[in-house]
């Protein structure tokens, strides 16, 4: 059970918006019961459970703001700190950027708690985790990965009437399957959903070890320019740069967004379109952002024309943007954020897009990208967990891991086409529903040893 | 709070457990920012709560709570039991700990100014001030100062009777210019990118730091950067400053040296390392002038304390000795299977998350040289300054780093500056290609507040020392 309902999130906001002395007040609530079983060498080392509900309060006086949180809900800790919030406000120059709050609008709140999620106990777990790795252990290979599940209430309220909460639940399981040192090797899949309704432990376990018993015994490739097709996995990782460095109003209007004084242009191929869409079929977190308004599907980028960012109440204020409800928890650093990312799909299939490939890269995901250059969205990283040569169209060798310097901006512009189907992952801020695609050219700059 | 861990570790025991240990854990934090010239946030939190971790049928269990109360403490040792009995049945072989002592010990960290107590209003005016200055420069477009604070306060129990209270106090703040134009960002930051500098000490720490004072070089350098030329690319002599050698120390050798990656236990996430255990007093990890510590007794450093979360003592341990690796980052679990006993590495990121093998301080021991005598030694190279970006693979061998700025060094002088200079290469080729150390009038212990690792996701404050070194034959200006 999640520590609090939606109902008492619901009260607690509202009752720490009363507590604060200031010309307005917003009050935030995360509640959440999280637990996670984490199996390495084929065997479970780590399994943990937490729960924990923290409150934070922003406080408005005048054209000031200020933020205070904690986790300790008695009282007297609640009132000291809503002062704390009106002193940091107190404390701060006027911003006479600032606006005041959001009005309440209409929110619709659909169930995305899923009750089935509630039933994952530590012991479903270890028979999931037993199910994946015996597909590793039959094949002589190491498994490790993680099987997590989180019930999470967020509630929203503010002194102008916002009084929204809503619960939801996530269940994520991966899995790498690797080889001995002698022959390497090394495959992943992962599953991610609101509860484990399609969650297949067998075939995850499966889709991994067929993996890395084909990548067993990589060969080198010389660094230079490929055509590349990026698996969903891959995709969902470049989308997610996209949106944390360049689909943000703050990020546009200061000048360091690939889209700053290029809207309207065709900045990428025809064949992408990229929306941020909190109601997708796919979709199953919050459909209101943290400032409580509803958030707004958002075209960020149509037939490669860029279109605009999201905003949040601040962003869109300064920049005469109606508010898109993308903001992040007071206080906010990056500014408005898409956090549902996803890339409207296209006609092909992964096999159709290798068997147009003459020689290029087929990239299963990615290792610990970083961007070099936000404007550019000009990214380093390296592939793991399965990257294969294609050669005449058809899947040939699998490749030692490979470093890649190159903009996603420029590459999402050369995109020769696009898979139907699309999956759905967790990504490092929010989420993706990534198609495959081929790009023309991709920049392989080293390999790993 | 003793009632608390005591509560906890008593239930664990009675439920069944053969070992059990607790941390209640109170932090407060505190953060100031402005950004071109209006404030960006005044905020401050706490988190109060209690974890419990137990090894019960050879398997670890972890549970916790928000819940301060001897109740609670009582229900999570009952659940981290039932976590841990669970976790047998996908077991291997049963947890065994290598032995340690109990201590009944009281540790602070330094700090001489409260920073909590320094009013907000001083700490607004500081950064404005230092935000003014940046924004004299026509060119820098946009600009960022903070200041930061950590304060926590945890008691450690364990079922084999220890009972430790540590109370320590974290520091830091930062400067950052952009310049922006012609579809380009540059940046310079001060003391450090990526959240400035951080070390443990109080707001005497932010007042050593002297922003304003370093605020016009920043934004002087930033403006300059956006007509300097690109990085060359090819093969150099690669002088790195203390700043990025922090951060090269700690993703190609604090990272790879933590014994549970070589074990394969971060193997899905983080990835593992290129070490195994038939390395150690084997591997050649670098040129004789590598020497790596391991070091939780430095004074002011984020990676300091007296106990780690296993109640483990701080101690000093040679990583690589002349250029020999000689040890790795452990756990009282993981030290038992290189027949050692913990370094006390272990290390977590709350009272909500498991302990960890985690960096202290890994440092890049000082060598002999000056930095003058050093690019004066140089006919020619590259010096480049503050990290931009970093990646590296999942067994910690191909690496890439991007910094803010480089100067090219010819015939034995500074030359050009050079933007966004970034270099790569392969572990072990690289720390063997040092062939010069800055001394310690240029070592320096930089704060990473920043270390990610594990499921659930843990950050870890952890802290590095290092001075200008000298690399060979380095590849630099990749993909320009």
């Amino acid at each position: 059970m999640s520590k609090l309902t939606e109902d008492q999130a619901r009260e607690l906001a509202a009752h720490v918006v009363a507590l604060t002395q200031a010309d307005q007040a917003e009050a935030v609530v995360f509640s959440h019961d999280s637990s996670l079983t984490r199996f390495a060498a084929n065997r479970i080392h780590q399994n943990v459970a937490e729960t924990d509900t923290r409150v934070s309060v922003r406080a408005v006086t005048g054209t000031r703001t200020g933020v205070a949180s904690t986790n300790i809900l008695d009282g007297e800790t609640l009132s000291e700190c809503c002062a704390a919030a009106v002193a940091a406000a107190s404390s701060a120059p006027k911003d006479p950027k600032f606006s005041g709050l959001p009005s309440p609008e209409p929110v619709e709140t659909p169930r995305r708690a899923s009750e089935t999620a509630e039933s994952f106990t530590p012991e479903r777990r270890a028979e999931t985790v037993r199910a994946i790795v015996s597909h590793s252990t039959s094949d002589s290979l190491s498994a490790a990965g993680s099987v997590a599940s989180e019930l999470q209430v967020v509630a929203v309220a503010n002194s102008l009437g916002t009084g929204v909460a809503m619960a939801v639940s996530s269940l994520r399981a991966t899995v790498l399957s690797m080889g001995d040192g002698d022959h390497g090797g090394a495959g992943w899949a992962s599953y991610f959903g609101a509860d484990q309704t399609g969650l297949d432990p067998d075939s995850l376990g499966d889709r991994a070890a067929a993996l890395a018993l084909r990548s067993r015994d990589p060969v080198d490739m010389e660094p230079g320019k490929y055509s590349v097709v990026l698996a969903p996995e891959a995709v969902a990782e470049i989308l997610s740069f996209l949106g944390y460095l360049g689909f943000s109003a703050r990020a546009v209007d200061e000048g360091r967004s690939f889209m700053s004084d290029r809207l309207g242009e065709s900045i990428m191929s025809e064949a992408i379109t990229i929306v941020d869409d909190a109601w997708a079929p796919e979709s199953f977190g919050l459909t209101f952002d943290f400032e409580g308004c509803p958030k707004k599907r958002a075209p960020l980028i149509e037939n490669g024309v860029a279109i605009g960012p999201v905003t949040d109440s601040y962003w869109a204020g300064r920049s005469g943007r109606k508010n898109t409800g993308h903001a992040l928890p007071a206080p906010n650093h990056l500014g408005p954020v898409p956090l549902d990312l996803q890339i409207k799909p296209g006609r092909e299939s992964m096999d159709s897009l290798v068997a147009t490939v003459e020689r290029g890269v087929y990239v299963t995901r990615f290792h610990y990208v970083n961007a070099e250059d936000p404007v550019t969205v000009t990214l380093t990283g390296m592939t793991r967990d399965g990257t294969f040569l294609i050669e005449d169209g058809a899947v040939t060798k699998p490749l030692k891991n490979q470093r890649f310097t190159q903009s996603a901006v420029i590459a999402l512009n050369e995109v020769l086409g696009v898979t139907l189907e699309r999956e759905f992952f967790e990504t490092m801020i929010g989420t993706a529903l990534a198609p495959g695609l081929l790009i023309q050219s991709w920049d392989f700059t080293g390999q790993t040893t | 709070m003793r009632d608390l861990v005591l509560a906890a570790v008593d239930a664990a025991m009675l439920a069944g457990a053969r070992y059990a240990d607790a941390r209640v854990v109170d932090s407060r934090q505190e953060s100031v920012s402005v950004t071109d010239g209006r404030v960006e946030a005044v905020e401050s939190g706490e988190s109060l709560g209690l974890g419990v971790r137990v090894i019960a049928d050879g398997s670890w269990g972890f549970a916790s709570t928000s819940e301060a109360s001897t109740e609670a403490a009582s229900r999570i040792g009952l659940e981290a039991v039932k976590l841990a009995r669970a976790a047998s049945l996908v077991s291997g072989a049963p947890v065994e700990l290598s032995p340690v002592e109990t201590y009944d010990a009281m540790w602070s960290g330094p700090c001489e100014i409260d920073p909590f107590g320094v009013p907000l209003e001083d700490k607004i005016a500081l950064l404005l001030e230092a935000d003014r200055i940046m924004r004299a420069e026509p060119a820098v477009k946009l600009t960022k100062a903070h200041l930061g604070f950590y304060r926590e306060h945890k008691f450690f129990a364990s079922s084999e009777g220890s009972c430790i209270e540590q109370r320590h106090t974290e520091s830091g703040g930062g400067l950052v210019a952009h310049a922006i134009g012609n579809g380009e960002m540059l940046t310079r930051s001060y003391p450090n990118s990526h959240g400035g500098n951080w070390l443990q000490g109080g707001y005497e720490v932010i007042t050593a730091f002297d922003l304003p004072a370093h605020a016009s070089r920043v934004a002087e350098e930033a403006a300059a950067l956006l007509t300097a030329a690109p990085c060359p690319s090819g093969k150099t002599n690669l002088i790195i400053d203390d700043s990025q050698l922090a951060l090269q120390v700690h993703e190609s050798i604090g990272h790879p040296a933590e014994l549970d990656r070589v074990l394969g236990d971060e193997a899905a996430f983080a990835g593992t390392s290129f070490l195994s255990l038939n390395d150690l007093d084997r591997l050649r990890y670098g040129s004789r002038l590598v020497n790596v510590t391991a070091d939780s007794t430095v004074p002011g450093s984020l990676g300091s304390f007296a106990f780690d979360d296993e109640g483990v003592p701080a101690q000093r341990d040679h990583i690589v000795r002349e250029g020999l690796l000689t040890g790795f980052l452990t756990s009282r679990e993981s030290a038992r299977l290189i027949g050692r006993t913990s370094n006390g590495c272990m290390r977590a990121d709350g009272w909500n998350r498991i302990p960890l093998v985690r960096m202290t301080t890994v440092s890049l021991e000082p060598g002999t040289w000056s930095i003058d005598e050093l690019i004066a030694d140089t006919d020619d190279g590259l010096y480049v300054e503050t990290n931009k970006s970093w990646s590296i693979d999942d067994k910690r061998l191909n690496f890439q780093f991007a910094c803010e700025i480089g100067w090219e060094i010819k015939n034995g002088e500074l030359g050009r500056i050079v933007k966004s200079p970034n270099y790569t290469g392969i572990t072990p080729e690289f720390w063997n290609s040092c062939d010069a150390v800055c001394s310690r009038d240029h070592w320096q212990v930089w704060g990473l507040p920043n270390c990610g690792k594990g499921e659930p996701l843990q950050v870890a404050h952890v802290a590095h020392g290092a001075s200008p070194a000298r690399f060979r034959d380095v590849r630099t200006g990749v993909g320009r």
